[in-house]
């Protein structure tokens, strides 16, 4: 009987030990302790304070352990390679942007940082000349700072062969990587962000897997080559850039088997590639309800663009300035891509367009020299002057580019699927209230309106 | 049953009449005769049809990516509503003052112990909820073929799309009475309606378009000369719902979310209001002065 | 009940009503006549407040030109023919107008009672004969029961038995003290209904006056055709007019009312005109035609 109110005793002393909130002293003197290479469980409970690790040890707070930063500075520093941080919750970094307060900052590498929930801080984690390092499945939220004041959710400076994978990111600057080379970028989640992700001076990557939706741009490569971009979906990223994927002078970029959607621009190609034997290969990809599908420099060259899906965007493909895309290829092996604007025929059913699809838009060729007219997009107007330009040839523009052999059907695309699907259920429950309010007032308006015969009597 | 009067009641004293009764019959008539009308049936179907149509080719084997294509099913109905929904509301407006005039049936109606005002509100609401109702008959239709293609994504920029092309009707409705009660002939009224629908539609902005070019508006002025016009302004409002901003209206868009920031809802709805507003109160004006019927 | 104080109304430069005055007390009964184009309906459109006009009116001591709604509810108003949406159905066309003159259904269902009209409220107005049509007229101007009724040619379109009907349920309506106003082409229904006569002309009153004296022998009127050499026609309806007869030409003769002991009046009246009469014939139970001006 003791024993038991014992046990129950202590346990509850425990409880309270554990609600009240410790120093991050206690912490470090566990680490101390800790021969290095060994794994230190961190006892269940809130720690304030700052920890730096320089002993190559397993930090595993096993979901229930959360350090405090108290909004000063970084939370965790790791100065020395070899060190895993697992487990953990972690909060409260310094928000001033020009000393860069990271919830977890490496500055060595073989670092693994992993399954850890980063909250409220301006940069998540921050790489630091940290090679071959393993970011995979924290939840990074940032401050909620306007965008301008935010920090990256993840960043690696100098770090090569790392890989990001798993981790879900919302309300940061960028998803960002420094003069990294191959890295593996895979299923990563990026929400409300900048750049979902962004690449700088950063080769040979491959980048797969990943969802970006809602960002001012989904993926930004600048001045990176060799990079494969394969299995990706963006979807509505509509800043004031608005790319889906956005290419700056890059060489050697392969693009595929990923969706564009629903973006301000699906693709945007700023004078890439930008050596003169490289060529961009943007393969299989579905580019669909964009504002404009594919956008490009004037300049853009040697790109091959082959087997896409361009479904129902606002215009399919456009340049920013006046000229046109004709010095890209449009098809290889005899096909082309699918526009579902084509208004040609497959007589002979060989799945081509017996006619090339050619694009020249009256209104599109004046947009691209009168920005202001963009203001009429989306009004009769504009499908008035299409229709001018059907009616009188002399008016149409040259075509911008020609796709001599447009598939005639959607090719099957294995693409993923993303995972923004919702319930329909408040859709068709509106649906329903607006025809059945219509409907209600109908009868209550025509009801009732005559004369009842028979009920009164008159004397 | 109920207490029966025995005999008529004989009563010389003018009565005092709710003046929003009087009014309130007009409006559930014209609503009676709009409901039992082809056209009111027409426009619903029509509208339904298209909206439909519309929603599905937008989706058009989206499969699973169809929630994304909600944006540009809406982009797809704002072409149709800016073409359809004025033509409605202007012809109804044009047909009800009108209407009543050539068929003799006006100078009866004003026979009545009603004023000129409580005709014209009266018959002005008793459209606004007709065509109200047919609009949301067509849209809910809409949105159920929009729930089953493409999931609940855009509800709340689906309900502002709804609201502001009722704004849009009642704005338009407010036009075509005016015309009709400055018109003898509904022939004459209807001709009026379809000229002001073509400039609404096409010219105004045509027009505006060749300005800006042959002119180099700036920007501003662009974006102020368009915003006048009620189409545009519902155009835009609808975008800023779905986007948050105008970027994607160009340079013209840019400036207006950056120089009116939040308030640009509330501006381009009061575009909307102050179509509604003025056009009926002149007509009010317009029909009260008249000499005769 | 009714007055009029320098009534004038003019299209452009045409001036319809000159300075109309006159005095109607309560269940004073009263008819206008004239020839087309007097003025008679012109100038009941201004006693009702529907038409602007210089001059003064009143109903009921309300003004009809600043309270035209509150005179309105005093005045029930039977037009020629009755002028409403022939779709309607008679029962709803009736809860339409018992809305408007704020009349609720017991009342609209006794004032069909009144003019037979019980048990036809399922027809539609267009189905209706042009008697039904006009019982249905005066049903809706006794909804809320007005101590003034104002018609206008209610007979003129309706065959004997119709005319019988609607002079019959005038007949009523004056016993229980209702004030009369109305404009009339046939001498038998302003000697019957009728206690004082207007007679207009191009606008102007001629004079005010009784049956009696514009018919001294008031027990009936019959028309006579009279057969004239055919250059003669218009100066002779000329003659009769300045004589006081109520004159109608057309291309079988000059058809003139009388009453029935003084059917050699016109006759003399040719004779003092130097206008010979070929023949004459006396046309029992004959519409008097519109005369012409």
């Amino acid at each position: 009987m003791r024993a038991i109110l014992a046990i129950v005793i202590s346990g509850g002393l425990a409880l309270v030990a554990g609600a009240a909130p410790r120093a991050v002293s206690e912490l470090a003197a566990l680490i101390d302790a800790a021969p290095a290479g060994t794994t230190v469980v961190v006892p269940p409970g809130e720690y304030h304070g700052r920890l730096r690790i320089d002993k190559p040890i397993v930090l595993d707070g096993e979901g229930r352990a959360t350090i405090d930063g108290g909004g000063e500075g970084d939370v965790i520093e790791i100065a020395c390679a070899g060190v895993t941080v697992r487990g953990l919750r972690i909060r409260g970094t310094g928000k001033d942007v020009s000393s860069e307060p990271a919830a977890i900052r490496a500055l060595a590498g073989e670092t693994t940082i992993e399954d850890n929930q980063i909250d409220d801080a301006l940069f998540g984690v921050d790489l630091r000349e940290a090679p071959n390092s393993v970011v995979r499945r924290n939840t990074i939220r940032g401050k909620d700072l306007e965008p301008g004041r935010r920090g990256d959710g993840v960043r690696l400076w100098w770090s090569h062969g790392c890989v990001v994978e798993d981790n879900r990111v919302d309300r940061t600057r960028d998803l960002v990587f420094w003069y990294s080379e191959d890295l593996t970028v895979a299923r990563n989640h990026v929400t409300g962000s900048r750049y979902g992700l962004h690449f700088m001076y950063s080769h040979s990557t491959e980048i797969v897997g990943n969802e970006l939706t809602g960002n001012s741009v989904g993926v930004y490569l600048m001045y990176s080559n060799r990079i494969r971009l394969t299995g990706n979906v963006m979807t509505n990223n509509r800043g004031a850039s608005g790319y889906g994927i956005g290419l700056k002078d890059c060489d050697d970029i392969t693009l595929e088997g990923n969706a564009l959607l629903a973006n301000r621009v699906g693709l945007y190609i700023d004078n890439s590639p930008s050596s003169v034997d490289s060529a961009g290969v943007i393969v299989r990809n579905l580019i669909a309800f964009n504002e404009i599908g594919f956008l490009a420099t004037p300049n853009t060259h040697d790109n091959r663009i082959s087997g896409n899906a361009f479904v129902e965007n606002e215009e399919q493909a456009a340049t920013n300035g006046r000229g046109d895309l004709a010095r890209n290829t449009f098809s290889a092996d005899g096909a082309g891509n699918f526009w579902s604007d084509y208004a040609g025929f497959d007589l002979d059913g060989d799945g081509r367009g017996d006619l090339a699809y050619e694009p020249r838009s009256l209104f599109s060729s004046l947009m691209a020299t009168q920005p202001n007219l963009r203001l009429f997009v989306h009004s009769p107007a504009q499908q008035a002057v299409e229709f001018t330009a059907r009616a009188l040839p002399e008016l149409r523009p040259s075509p911008m580019f020609t796709d001599p052999a447009p598939l005639a059907r959607r090719p099957a695309l294995d693409l993923p699927t993303g995972t923004s699907e919702r319930s329909a259920w408040p859709m068709a429950t509106l649906g329903a209230a607006l025809v059945g309010g219509a409907a209600m007032v109908c009868l209550a308006l025509t009801r009732d309106g005559r004369l009842h015969v028979g009920e009164r009597r008159i004397a | 049953m109920s207490a029966v009067p025995q005999t008529v009641a004989i009563e010389s004293n003018p009565r005092r009449r709710s003046y929003a009764g009087g009014a309130l019959a007009f409006a559930r008539r014209e609503f009676r005769d709009a409901m039992s009308s082809r056209w009111f049936l027409l426009y619903t179907m029509a509208f339904s049809a298209l909206a439909v149509a519309v929603s599905f080719m937008s989706l058009s084997g989206a499969g699973s990516q169809g929630f994304a294509g909600f944006g540009r099913t809406t982009a797809g109905l704002l072409n149709l509503i800016m073409l359809i929904v004025p033509l409605m509301a202007l012809i109804a407006g044009a047909g009800t003052i009108a209407g009543e005039r050539e068929r003799g049936t006006l100078l009866y109606l004003l026979a009545q112990p009603v004023s000129r005002t409580q005709v014209i509100l009266g018959k002005y609401l008793g459209l606004a909820l007709a065509l109200v109702c047919s609009l949301c008959i067509g849209f809910g239709v809409s949105a159920g073929a929009l729930a089953w293609r493409a999931g609940g994504v855009g509800l709340g920029s689906y309900a502002t799309l709804v609201g502001m092309t009722c704004a849009l009707a009642l704005a338009m409705l407010a036009v075509g009475t005016l015309v009709s009660a400055m018109s003898r002939r509904t022939g004459v009224a209807t001709g009026v309606a379809l000229f002001v629908w073509l400039a609404l539609v096409f010219l105004s902005d045509l027009g505006l378009m060749a300005g800006s070019i042959l002119f180099k508006l700036r920007v501003q002025e662009v974006f102020g000369l368009g915003a006048l016009n009620p189409l545009q302004a519902f155009k835009m409002s609808v975008i800023v719902s779905m986007n948050a901003s105008l970027d994607v209206l160009g340079p013209a868009g840019v400036y207006a979310s950056q120089a009116f920031g939040e308030g640009l809802p509330w501006l381009l709805g009061s575009v909307i209001g102050a179509w509604t507003i003025v056009p009926l109160a002149v007509a009010v004006g317009a029909f009260a002065r008249r000499g005769s019927v | 009940m009714i007055r009029a104080e320098g009534i004038t109304k003019r299209f452009g430069r045409v001036a319809a009503v000159r300075d109309v005055s006159f005095e109607l007390a309560k269940g004073g009964s009263m008819a206008l006549w004239g020839s087309n184009g007097a003025g008679k309906t012109t100038l009941i459109r201004c006693l009702l407040g529907v038409m602007r006009f210089q001059g003064a009116a009143a109903i009921g001591g309300v003004d009809v030109r600043r309270c035209g709604r509150t005179a309105r509810s005093l005045v029930g108003y039977v037009p020629q023919e009755l002028a409403f949406h022939d779709d309607a159905r008679l029962g709803a066309s009736m809860m339409f107008f018992a809305g408007l003159r704020r009349a609720g259904a017991g009342a609209a269902a006794a004032s069909l009672e009144m003019v037979g009209l019980r048990g036809h409220e399922h027809k539609r107005v267009r189905d209706l004969s042009g008697g039904m049509k006009q019982r249905l007229a005066l049903a809706i101007a006794m909804l809320s029961d007005p101590p003034v009724i104002v018609l206008d040619e209610p007979t003129s379109n309706l065959d004997a038995a119709g005319r019988g009907e609607i002079v019959e349920a005038l007949r009523g309506l004056r016993k229980k003290g209702k004030t009369l106003l109305f404009a009339s082409h046939r001498p038998d229904e302003v000697i019957g209904l009728a206690d004082q006569v207007l007679v207009m002309e191009r606008g102007a009153v001629e004079r005010r006056t009784t049956p009696a004296e514009l018919w001294p022998s008031a027990k009936g009127v019959q028309v006579v055709r009279l057969h004239l050499a055919m250059a003669t026609e218009q100066a002779a309806a000329q003659a009769l007019r300045e004589a006081g007869h109520a004159v109608h030409l057309n291309g079988h003769g000059l058809c003139v009312a009388v009453a029935r002991d003084r059917k050699a009046a016109p006759i003399h009246a040719l004779a003092r005109a130097n206008i010979e009469v070929r023949d004459l014939e006396v046309l029992e139970d004959v519409t008097m035609p519109e005369a012409e001006s």
